[in-house]
């Protein structure tokens, strides 16, 4: 009995020791948790759309997140943990995206999650990653009600949904502003896809900011995103004489308006949301799109640091100029890594981790090629905004640069 | 209005091409050919290949598109339609199968990886690609504040032509002849001394090329060739035009097409996309419940 008690004190002694060891001297804690992580499996899952309209933005993301954990896990990984991403396509469609998403949270037990590609899927995966209690790290969708209120008609804070991409209630607005301010166009009317969340979604804040920027709208043609004959729409908003048109839709459709409103001999103005942003679309649109102008989160020729490095990693890997997407796949991934390095996981406990992955997110701090990066208390991006315009050949131009 | 009507012309246009290849092995078969949508999406995907992959002329490309368009015609009525025949199986079946081989011939084309033929569809990252503007001749024309494009225009004269000339070989050749006998009833076309097997085969080429052509016609027009322009785009669609002209008629597949462009370009205009998509739909609907003979067939039993 007595030696009992003996040993319990004895081996209070040592915890305490250690634990004061440990914390006493700096940088230790984390060579703790280091020596835990070492050799262990960070599994992150990602649900993108690798085949039908969101084809044109998947690719791109798959690409920048497996660059970035390419990257890391070639400098030692996360404090030696290896990360593991394991994509999944959904094929643009939301079911498909939501049973992704609970195969890779109930069979792949992933930490966390990116994804999914669109809007419209993100209605159906990011409920499901808070009912789960899987956080989850929007890369590329911008419609509204996306972060906080993931639940929406609910409003009560989803607690594991972020998001690293500029929502268009941002990006939106003020590329209509940096237009306004510039060429004070008087009329507008918009195309906008009725039955996709991101370009529905797109069409309201244009209803509100355009009005608010001296731009009456003239008119709103609604169009189907699955209509591949779109003269009926184009003819419509060509025929009000608009000084611009604003197109919110993705895929390849912006293209194929432009090409044709340009045919029918429109010579105004093109402004679109974050469908704009990607090489695909200026390539597609070529000489038709020249000059239609956006609002990016990233911006090819910034040359900071972070994004210099990516943008030549980039290249260098897959043989092509990265674009939004891209960049904002790679971070997703960086802020992943970020915080599972202070998440003190135990890659034993898979629920216990996802919640300490979650914690550790909210306190994300890291320079990425979108800029220096941090969640904003509702879990959305707080960055600069870059508004650009098509060359015409398949690239941008940055023509403004607004703080964020 | 004059060029929302001229949109609905040039569309109605490659409803009723793609149409009359349906109703024409509808007539003759007695067969729905659910793997004529995918035929069409062949014939725009091969002629996409030869062009941007294989560089050869647009006009040379369009040839061999339509060529494959018919040899694929007779893969579908040997692979799909012979074997099932020479059973004595039910008309359900040929059906069922010809909707297997689109399934087929949709992920032939959908595969993307590295070595696949297709795999060149997907190099943008966009799974929909668009002939090259220098290219593809598709010159803009601006008459009386109209935008008239070459190939569309194109589309309107070559549907013309190839309709009159069918309706012309139908009536008035031997072989038309034998088509109409064989529809007319096979059997006795059989003891007539006419080869019905070859009438079958030359039914479905043929059907089969114009199918294609329609395919390749929409691809230019449009700027959109992928796996999933018959599907999507006209598969339904031909099915409410070969019913509103009455199933098997040539001339009501060509007037049918022309009126569901026309339905649907109205209903855009007055009551906006919603009530478009649907507009297709309802007309079959009525069409069947109000007139199951459809616009032009008289009676079930004389076709073509």
């Amino acid at each position: 009995m007595r030696s009992g008690i003996r040993a319990l004190v004895v081996g209070a002694i040592f915890l305490l020791a250690a634990c004061g060891g440990s914390s006493g001297s700096s940088g230790g804690g984390q060579a703790d948790s280091g020596s835990s992580y070492k050799g262990k499996e960070l599994k992150l899952g990602a649900i993108l759309s690798l085949t039908g309209a969101g084809a044109v933005y998947g690719p791109s993301s798959k690409n920048g997140a497996d660059l970035a954990v390419e990257q890391i896990n070639k400098s030692g990984g996360v404090n030696g943990a290896t990360i593991t991403l394991d994509t999944q396509d959904d094929a643009s469609d939301k079911a498909q995206a939501a049973q992704a998403a609970q195969k890779l949270i109930q069979q792949g037990q992933v930490v966390g999650l990116l994804g999914p590609t669109l809007s419209n899927s993100a209605v159906a995966v990011h409920p499901l990653a808070e009912n789960l209690r899987t956080p989850i790290v929007a890369v590329s969708t911008t419609g509204i009600h996306i972060v906080p209120d993931c639940n929406y008609p609910k409003t009560d804070p989803c607690k594991y949904v972020f998001r690293d991409s500029l929502g268009e209630e941002a990006a939106i607005p003020a590329n209509i502003k940096a237009l306004a301010d510039k060429t004070h166009p008087k009329t507008g009317a918009l195309l906008v896809a009725k039955d996709d969340k991101f370009s529905a979604d797109g069409g309201e804040i244009v209803k509100k900011a355009a009005p608010a920027n001296g731009i009456q709208l003239l008119g709103s043609i609604e169009f189907s995103k699955a209509d591949a004959d779109l003269s009926l729409p184009v003819t419509k908003a060509v025929q009000l004489k608009p000084d611009v048109i604003f197109i919110t839709s993705l895929g390849g459709i912006p293209a194929k308006i432009m090409i044709e409103a340009r045919k029918q001999g429109f010579t105004g103005q093109f402004l679109g949301g974050n469908g704009f942003n990607t090489a695909v679309v200026s390539k597609q649109a070529g000489d038709a799109g020249r000059g239609a102008q956006s609002a990016s989160a990233w911006f090819t020729a910034n040359d900071f640091k972070s994004n210099k490095e990516f943008v030549t990693a980039y290249k260098t890997k897959f043989g092509q100029a990265p674009d939004q997407f891209a960049a904002q796949g790679y971070t997703g991934v960086l802020i992943m890594a970020d915080a599972a390095k202070r998440a003190k996981l135990s890659f034993s406990n898979v629920s216990q981790d996802r919640d300490n992955l979650r914690n550790a997110l909210e306190s994300v701090k890291i320079d990425s090629p979108l800029g220096p990066f941090q969640f904003t208390k509702n879990h959305d991006v707080k960055q600069t905004i870059w508004i650009i315009q098509m060359d015409g050949t398949g690239g941008f131009k940055l023509v403004q640069k607004i703080a964020g | 209005m004059a060029q929302q009507l001229l949109n609905a012309i040039f569309i109605g246009s490659i409803y009723a091409l793609f149409a009359v290849g349906y109703t024409l092995v509808f007539g003759i078969l007695d067969v729905l050919n659910l793997a004529h949508s995918a035929v069409f999406m062949l014939g725009a995907v091969i002629t996409y290949s030869l062009v941007v992959i294989h560089a050869q002329p647009f006009f040379v490309a369009a040839a061999g598109g339509i060529l494959a368009s018919a040899v694929l015609g007779l893969v579908v009525e040997y692979a799909a339609l012979r074997p099932l025949r020479r059973r004595q199986a039910p008309q359900i079946s040929a059906l069922i199968s010809t909707i297997g081989l689109a399934l087929i011939f949709v992920s032939i084309v959908e595969q993307s990886k590295p070595g696949s033929p297709f795999a060149w569809l997907w190099r943008d990252g966009a799974n929909s690609v668009r002939f090259p503007a220098d290219r593809v001749p598709n010159a803009t024309y601006h008459v009386a504040g109209l935008t008239l494009e070459s190939s569309k225009v194109a589309i309107l004269v070559i549907s013309i032509l190839l309709m009159l000339s069918l309706g012309y070989v139908m009536r008035y050749t031997q072989v038309g002849r034998a088509l109409r006998a064989v529809a007319e009833n096979p059997r006795a076309a059989r003891l007539l001394g006419i080869q019905v097997d070859r009438i079958f085969a030359l039914t479905l080429a043929l059907s089969s090329a114009l199918g294609g052509l329609a395919g390749i016609l929409f691809g230019v027009a449009l700027s959109d060739v992928s796996p999933y322009i018959g599907r999507d785009q006209v598969e339904l669609k031909g099915l409410a035009v070969i019913v509103l002209g009455g199933m098997g008629s040539i001339p009501g597949a060509v007037l049918g097409g022309y009126a569901l462009g026309l339905i649907e370009a109205i209903a855009f205009i007055r009551f906006g996309s919603n009530v478009e998509a649907g507009v297709a739909f309802l007309a079959l609907f009525l069409m069947l419940v109000v007139r199951p003979q459809g616009l032009f067939g008289a009676r079930l039993r004389e076709r073509l």
